[in-house]
């Protein structure tokens, strides 16, 4: 019995460490991701019109982006829906 | 690095006569026994007109001591453009399959080609010297003012971008570093159906990794460019005052970016005792645009050449210029 008890407490404590976990990690994911889309703009900006660097930076840069520009992609695509998001990180309700 | 031999490169607006001072200055090195590269990068070509002779991409004997090239443009742009489409290509190898790659072509008409083409001939030309210490001394005949110090510029700006970019990547990284102190794992990420673990120190990050690589090089370069030593950059100019508030503009830009002005040449100088009365106006103008000189560049060496009544051409012409460039040579 009371190593069923311990059993559940320690599940409960597992639930509560990765809730916190996830609440602590949510503000730093979001601003990580905010930072890999602004590395892929300033890169790879003058597709949308920004000044960007000397063509041979963005190139030599190029082979190693696969995640930041699946990162800008999802960006672009939810822009619309950003404030919420921001909200919602924020708990304004 | 290697910086037992010289680099001059020769400024002006087009017409002035960069490429006439250029070849004299070479063909008077030559002859004080230094051996001499002279390349011309103008797309306007006229190193081969001014030495009476044919120059062609590769280095050709013109004296003893003295070898010249005619940079060849549109290989150059080509030869430049290749590299960048090679990577392209091999990113996107698949496009191969629609025949798309050839589109990647165009890149050749992307604005600053041009400028980055011609930084990677000069570099190229400086490094293989490095390596071989074929020629004491490298002279540069460059093309119009405008192009010229937007090729110089190039390495600072490229090292500006280089460090914001470093001083983000390095953000992005203490954020996945903070993530995995957290959660006690690495970041995963899913890339065209793989999962890839993510770097979070600057040794292990292919992007700082490259970003690093591209800001020594690129700091070499600039280095060299900077170093008062090695580099000498001498501005020319006819008497004239709108050559020479173009020279003195990019005599301040220059100076910004730190690179080592030395000598302003005054080219084409009439020099007649009596004055007929046509020429008077011309001559109080030429007297103004020298007083001009004289007021701007007063920290530079100044020299004069004058007017000759035949256009100088071939060796014997230019070994005469080279008479009125001594000061030229003490700085060596």
């Amino acid at each position: 019995m009371i190593k069923l008890i311990k059993k559940k407490i320690l599940k409960f404590m597992d639930i509560v460490k990765g809730t916190l976990q996830a609440k602590s990690i949510e503000y730093v994911q979001v601003e990580l991701r905010e930072l890999e889309n602004v590395f892929a703009l300033i890169l790879l900006g003058s597709f949308i019109g920004l000044p960007s660097p000397p063509t041979s930076i963005s190139l030599r840069l190029l082979p190693y982006m696969a995640r930041e520009l699946l990162i800008m992609q999802s960006v672009s695509e939810r822009l619309d829906d950003m404030l919420g998001e921001m909200a919602g990180l924020f708990e304004i309700t | 690095m290697n910086k037992e031999f010289k680099v001059y490169f020769f400024v002006g607006k087009g017409g002035v006569g960069k490429t006439t001072c250029a070849a004299a200055f070479a063909i008077g090195l030559a002859d004080r026994g230094y051996r001499t590269l002279i390349t011309s990068l103008d797309p306007a070509h006229n190193l081969g007109d001014v030495l009476d002779m044919k120059v062609g991409e590769e280095a050709t004997r013109v004296l003893d001591n003295l070898y010249a090239i005619e940079v060849d443009f549109d290989k150059m742009i080509a030869k430049h453009l290749k590299e960048l489409s090679d990577k392209i290509k091999d990113i996107y190898g698949y496009l191969r399959i629609f025949n798309l790659d050839r589109y990647v072509d165009t890149l050749r008409h992307s604005p600053g080609v041009e400028e980055y083409a011609t930084l990677e001939k000069i570099i190229e030309i400086i490094k293989k010297n490095m390596k071989n210490k074929e020629y004491d001394v490298l002279v540069f005949d460059t093309p119009p003012t405008g192009l010229t110090i937007r090729i110089m510029a190039l390495p600072t700006i490229s090292l500006i971008w280089i460090k914001k970019l470093m001083e983000l990547r390095l953000k992005i990284l203490e954020r996945r570093k903070a993530i995995e102190r957290i959660t006690g794992e690495k970041i995963k990420a899913f890339i065209a159906g793989k999962e890839l673990e993510l770097a979070s120190i600057p040794e292990e990050d292919p992007i700082f990794k490259e970003l690093k690589k591209m800001y020594s090089e690129i700091n070499a370069i600039n280095d060299l460019l900077i170093n008062d030593k090695v580099t000498s950059v001498v501005m020319v100019v006819n008497p004239e005052l709108l050559p020479v508030l173009e020279a003195n503009r990019a005599y301040e830009f220059l100076k910004k970016l730190g690179i080592p002005v030395k000598s302003v040449i005054i080219n084409k100088v009439i020099e007649i005792p009596s004055i007929p009365d046509e020429l008077k106006v011309k001559i109080e103008m030429q007297n103004q645009a020298i007083r001009k000189v004289n007021e701007l560049f007063r920290e530079l060496t100044i020299i004069r050449i004058p007017f000759f009544s035949s256009e100088p051409r071939g060796v014997e012409d230019l070994r005469n210029i080279s008479k009125y460039l001594e000061d030229l040579y003490k700085g060596l």
